[in-house]
């Protein structure tokens, strides 16, 4: 009984451990999508002092994970891995808030797209990044609930290292931020599990805001 | 003992509806000239005389206000090389809702070829308790343009009237030949004052705006429309027809002095009369 009960286990186990490799690659900050290279309107938050520690940081991008754009790329990933309506991307596009967040979500899921062809042989298009991520889980049958949730750590954990170059913001406080964030990564994958685009909303506005001010910021190092 | 006393019919409330359908045509001579209108329950329209050339139509809402159960609907069209602007009499109020249904405010705009139209209600202030689901969509023909504006009103802190729960859930969607190029959507729920208060949300304010300009034009625009932008407000360009500026402000009146400069600008300075400070 015993043994047949960790045979069993052992085969549950099995493919989640696959997803979580393949998934760490995908989303990992090697893979070559030029993550590093945009903050989010962060750099301009920082610069006008909205953000300025750890504490203030945690806020703004646990707002964004609620009721922002993380919580909307979210939506899209999920409807992306249920569908692979032509809408998805478009409503994906048409969404983003400013010029800069779609040049954001355009040329990282264009850069993901290509790359996905290359190695996997999937051709997912053009799409935008968190439509680009739900189609290529999809086509490799990964656990969306999975893929979603690691989504958002690792964009989280691409803002965060953006933050600290930006504020006097160590590396550990940088990974006391990212470990207080990660429930509400796995609650919020869990409860966009079978969202559709009806689910799309978003009410960070001063995230937006910030985001089209940096377009005129005078200094800045990062993309967005 | 037990006394059976009948139960009281469940007392039904009292319920708005209104109905405007309005369109205009460009007649021989190059004027645009109202086409159809049909009003209906609580909306009625009057139509202004203007020097712009564009039909201007106030809509004035004989209810005077929106609660929980009432339904408004909007329809209007700028047929081919019509200019159709569209307004409200005053800001629309959206009360307590006595129940938990939410009113609905549906509006569905076409633009067609070579035509122009505004949209430009005034402010929809939310009082507590309040419950609207409201819908924007417009539907514009790739030579088509609209300038629209959609300021919202989060409680009336002056008059001690703060927004300590109801529900928002707003959509706009602007298409050009059914496919998406502008899309906002708001869903807010429970204490929406707390949510505004945080930092990414709208740190505090409690009025918003967005306002959106679809035009050939729109390019050359931008600057301008950045030298009038208050501190907490952005604009950017969405392809290269599509201007979109997102205003936060204190209040209702500090959100209309930002507004209005900026509409002066992208209507040409054809800003509705009852729009002015």
């Amino acid at each position: 009984m015993a043994t047949g009960a960790r045979i069993a286990m052992n085969t549950a186990i099995a493919p989640m451990t696959t997803d979580v490799l393949t998934l760490s690659q995908l989303l990992s900050p090697s893979f070559p999508v030029g993550a590093f290279a945009y903050s989010h309107g962060l750099e301009t938050a920082i610069n006008d002092g909205l953000i300025e520690d750890a504490d203030s940081l945690q806020d703004w991008l646990l707002a964004l994970l609620e009721q922002g754009s993380l919580r909307a790329d979210a939506v899209l990933l999920n409807a992306a891995y249920g569908s692979a309506d032509p809408l998805i991307d478009a409503s994906a596009r048409a969404f983003a808030s400013s010029s800069e967040r779609l040049m954001e979500t355009d040329l990282q899921g264009a850069a993901f797209c290509e790359t996905v062809l290359a190695v996997w042989g999937h051709d997912l298009g053009r799409l935008c990044y968190p439509v680009a991520v739900g189609g290529i889980a999809a086509k490799l049958d990964l656990d969306v609930e999975l893929a979603t949730a690691m989504y958002l750590q690792a964009t989280l954990g691409n803002l965060i290292a953006a933050a600290m170059r930006l504020v006097p913001l160590g590396q550990v406080d940088g990974q006391k931020v990212q470990a207080a964030l990660k429930p509400f990564c796995t609650e919020i994958a869990a409860q966009l599990r079978d969202a559709t685009l009806d689910d799309l909303h978003n009410a960070a506005w001063m995230s937006d805001i910030v985001a089209m001010q940096h377009e005129t910021q005078y200094s800045r190092i990062f993309r967005s | 003992m037990t006394a059976h006393f009948p139960i009281a019919p469940k007392q039904k409330l009292q319920r708005a509806h209104g109905v405007l359908n309005i369109s205009a045509q460009q007649d021989v001579g190059g004027v645009s000239r109202l086409k159809n209108l049909r009003q209906q329950g609580s909306y009625r329209a009057i139509f202004p005389r203007t020097i712009s050339g564009n039909v201007e139509a106030v809509i004035i809402n004989t209810a005077g206000g929106v609660t929980g159960g009432d339904n408004f609907s909007t329809t209007a069209v700028a047929h081919e090389n019509a200019g159709l602007s569209l307004t409200t009499q005053a800001a629309e109020r959206i009360y307590r809702a006595p129940d938990k249904t939410a009113g609905l405010m549906k509006t569905s705009l076409s633009v067609q070829k070579d035509a122009q139209m505004y949209w430009l209600p005034q402010e929809t202030i939310l009082f507590d308790g309040s419950r609207l689901k409201r819908r924007l969509d417009v539907d514009l023909h790739a030579n088509a343009k609209f300038l629209m504006v959609e300021p919202l009103v989060f409680g009336r802190e002056a008059s001690g009237e703060t927004l300590r729960s109801g529900a928002l859930n707003d959509r706009v969607c602007i298409a050009i030949d059914a496919q998406p190029i502008y899309l906002d959507r708001i869903k807010l729920d429970g204490d929406i004052a707390s949510q505004l208060g945080r930092t990414a949300i709208a740190n505090g304010a409690r009025a918003m705006a967005n306002i959106v300009m679809v035009d050939p034009n729109a390019k050359p625009l931008l600057d301008q429309v950045r030298a009038l932008l208050p501190a907490c407000a952005g604009a950017s360009l969405l392809g290269d027809t599509t201007l979109v500026v997102r205003i936060l402000a204190a209040d209702s009146f500090v959100l209309r002095t930002a507004i209005v400069p900026i509409l002066t600008l992208l209507t040409n300075n054809a800003v509705p009369k009852n729009w002015r400070l």
